[in-house]
């Protein structure tokens, strides 16, 4: 089973575009609207290669469809010439991005020492609590508002700090937390009490795998890899960039073994042989 | 353009020049890279410019000798203010010359250090001076393209930094030939995406490239080999403004303030148990107390205190006593076994609990931790979990010299100092609260699973593994409430 079946929530198309049959699935959004696409082109204008372009073009699909999603990590790694893991492994090591598991709007709460000092952290987290009935980690069931606890938002001397999507606030609590809260649900025409004390979804922060149909954007079945990441002042001489796949070796490490021997994953008729030998 | 200055109003108004006691140096100083950060319209170009804003760059570029800039940076004795606090004048005459690569030049903006937000103040009040800076700075190390790399937190500076970087553009500062002369300067603005590893130089410099922000190992120093492997200068926001200010008034007129070692002004950034936190611009070599006391107006609530983290949350603790000796400069600090790092002093008053604090800590690192290093993935893990132990009043015995051996085997293991800045902490909490740890430690035998860690730290998981889905990955969105 693969683990995007095991994803609640999980919307119908799966990471990656449709296997075998090449047909796009019909939530795909292809491309950027033009004026992203303008940026996009400014941006690798100004960078000395597309691979350096990826901080700001991940922000422009963030902008574009409300959070990195699958579909705009394709694209971005499409537009970047970057293989797809690439830019995932950049989505998932940066905290920052907004992620489709996120609430529509994102609060970030600093848990930092400064902030947790005097118990400014927790008191931000329990009136969230209260007016949302969302602890971090979690997001209201309609996936309006999610809570997360985040490190540091560099402004200190006014604890709590809070960030709400690409909103900063600070001194964030008692009156002044309340009257924000009930500003977005307002905005959202909601009331509190369809939120407080019901019961919050956890946020599932797992990537799904990359299916294995996917071909990596210059990245063919020989293993053969060739991408952005070239130096942009390498000069002629210095060797060509692509990386080939070493030939195998003319002897062997190790001697071959039959099968279901030493870790042989077939299991052998002989039913499973314990060590070798 | 819209101000995200929170609905708190006024807070972030920061009391930069507020009335203090008079500094005791000889010559009496006033703010300067803060100077205008209260004026009303200070991050645009019309007011820089009403202040006399790009006659240094005006005046230099093109006509002065590069390498006449360098040695006036030298001679000013302007050392890093991002924290490692090397002297930029010597920086820049390590550059490699002859290459045949372009030589770039990345400000660090990403000011992730806890307890620091020094930078936030020039980026989101006063850019302009950062841009002359940079102007400077590129013409000096004779560099035609700048990379800016603001933390993603930095909403509003990078709103203003870009803005004010289109500005200068629009006026013909920046841009093609520059200032009328056949030079040309590309700004590059670059937003990050909240990691505290891109901090570190090596650690942006990857990120810049566009990839995780993994530090690299040193040498080859940036200064040789650097982004896209060519020559680079990384230096601070704060460095470089000031850059702007030692060019305009010489290197003598940076010198008559500070100490013999440590000459200048810098930013420090009061946070914690004081009643006036906020960004303080002062001489280097004033005392701690006047920090606290002057400055931050004492105590809150009339506490007593009981530590102070000098330079960011990666600085050895200083106890009450400590903090008497101390006076704010590089040697100072360094003589009590501390630093003085980015300049974020942290408060800490008698009620703080220090076991939760260094449980904080540690969870922080772990956080952060970029897993680049086995002894930096794991050890901080490790810290974290032991400390955790502590934190729930159940310390084993033996931990506290547990804690000690592990925090002594990260450090100087790992390619960049993050395991450094999780050790040392660690280390100096023990040294000087080691009883807070004693006295935590269960005296009844351990039972096991009374409480696991990942239950706790993890709720998430625990809500997952009950619908069927398996436990998740852990985030500190879902950590524990601490």
């Amino acid at each position: 089973m693969s683990l995007s079946q095991n994803v609640p929530n999980a919307g119908a198309p799966a990471f990656g575009p449709a296997p075998v049959s090449g047909a796009t699935p019909a939530t795909r959004k292809k491309e950027f609207s033009p004026e992203r696409m303008a940026k996009f082109h400014d941006y690798a204008e100004e960078y000395p290669n597309k691979r350096s372009a990826l901080m700001m073009t991940l922000r422009l699909a963030e902008e574009e469809f409300g959070s990195v999603t699958d579909e705009g990590i394709e694209i971005v790694a499409e537009l970047c010439n970057m293989p797809v893991a690439h830019v995932l492994g950049m989505v998932t090591f940066y905290t920052h991005y907004k992620r489709p598991f996120h609430g529509k709007h994102r609060f970030m709460v600093c848990a930092t020492l400064m902030c947790a000092l005097e118990g400014n952290t927790d008191a931000a987290l329990d009136q969230i609590q209260a007016k949302l009935g969302i602890g971090p980690g979690e997001k209201t069931a309609d996936g309006l508002f999610s809570c997360e606890k985040v490190e540091c938002l560099a402004d200190c001397d006014k604890p709590p700090v809070v960030q709400k999507d690409n909103e900063h606030f600070c001194s964030m609590r008692g009156a002044v937390l309340d009257k924000y809260i009930a500003s977005l649900l307002n905005k959202e025409g909601k009331v509190e009490s369809d939120y407080a004390g019901k019961p919050a979804v956890a946020m599932d922060t797992r990537v799904p795998t990359i299916p294995a149909h996917f071909n990596f954007t210059g990245e063919s079945e020989t293993g053969a890899r060739k991408t952005e990441n070239k130096d942009p002042y390498w000069q002629a001489g210095q060797g060509d960039l692509t990386t080939k796949v070493p030939a195998p070796l003319a002897t062997p490490l190790t001697v071959p073994v039959a099968d279901g021997v030493n870790g042989g994953r077939k299991p052998s008729s002989n039913g499973h042989k314990k060590g070798g030998h | 353009m819209a101000d995200a200055t929170p609905p708190a109003g006024g807070a972030a108004a920061a009391p930069a020049s507020a009335p203090a006691p008079e500094p005791k140096p000889k010559v009496p100083f006033s703010p300067i890279l803060l100077k205008h950060i209260n004026e009303p319209g200070s991050h645009t170009i019309a007011h820089y410019q009403a202040r006399g804003g790009y006659e240094t760059a005006k005046a230099h570029i093109g006509v002065t000798d590069p390498g006449a800039l360098i040695k006036l940076v030298d001679e000013s004795g302007l050392r890093g203010r991002g924290g490692a606090g090397f002297p930029t004048g010597k920086k820049w005459s390590f550059l490699a010359k002859g290459t045949g690569k372009p030589i770039y030049l990345a400000v660090n903006g990403d000011e992730s250090e806890p307890g620091t937000f020094k930078d936030r103040y020039i980026l989101e009040k006063d850019p302009h001076q950062l841009v002359e800076g940079v102007i400077l700075t590129c013409f000096a190390i004779g560099s035609k393209h700048a990379f800016i790399y603001l933390r993603g937190e930095f909403i509003l500076g990078f709103e203003r930094l870009e803005a004010a970087v289109q500005e200068a553009k629009a006026k013909g500062f920046v841009g093609k030939q520059i200032f009328g002369k056949d030079l040309e300067l590309t700004i590059t603005v670059v937003r990050g995406a909240g990691a505290y590893i891109c901090g570190e130089e090596t650690g942006m410099l990857s990120s810049i490239e566009g990839g995780r922000g993994y530090p690299k190992i040193k040498p080859p120093f940036p200064a040789v080999s650097g982004l896209f492997k060519c020559p680079t200068i990384v230096n601070n926001v704060e460095t470089i403004s000031a850059v702007t200010h030692i060019v305009k008034n010489g290197a003598a007129w940076h010198k008559q303030w500070g100490t013999e070692k440590s000459p200048g002004f810098k930013i420090f950034c009061l946070s914690g148990a004081v009643k006036k936190p906020g960004v303080y611009e002062v001489p280097l070599g004033i005392t701690m107390r006047e920090m606290i006391d002057g400055y931050g107006g004492g105590m809150k609530d009339g506490k007593k205190l009981k530590a102070v983290i000098p330079g960011g949350l990666s600085a050895p603790v200083l106890t009450a006593e400590m903090v008497d000796k101390c006076t704010l400069d590089y040697e100072s600090l360094a003589s009590l076994g501390s630093m003085l790092g980015s300049g974020g002093i942290t408060v800490l008053d008698e009620s703080v609990d220090m076991i939760s604090a260094i449980y904080n800590t540690m969870r922080f690192y772990h956080h952060e931790s970029c897993g680049q290093c086995t002894p930096c993935r794991e050890g901080t893990g490790w810290l974290e979990k032991v400390a955790h132990r502590f934190h729930h009043d159940e310390g084993h015995e033996g931990d506290v010299e547990l804690l000690a051996d592990i925090a002594k085997n990260m450090r100087g293991r790992t390619i960049c100092v993050l395991a450094d800045a999780a050790a040392m902490p660690m280390q100096s909490y023990l040294q000087h609260f080691k009883g807070d740890f004693l006295a935590k430690v269960k005296e009844t035998p351990f039972v096991e699973k009374k409480r696991t860690y990942r239950d706790e730290i993890s709720p998430t998981a625990k809500k997952l593994s009950a619908t069927g889905a398996g436990p998740s990955a852990m985030d500190v969105g879902s950590a524990e409430k601490q």
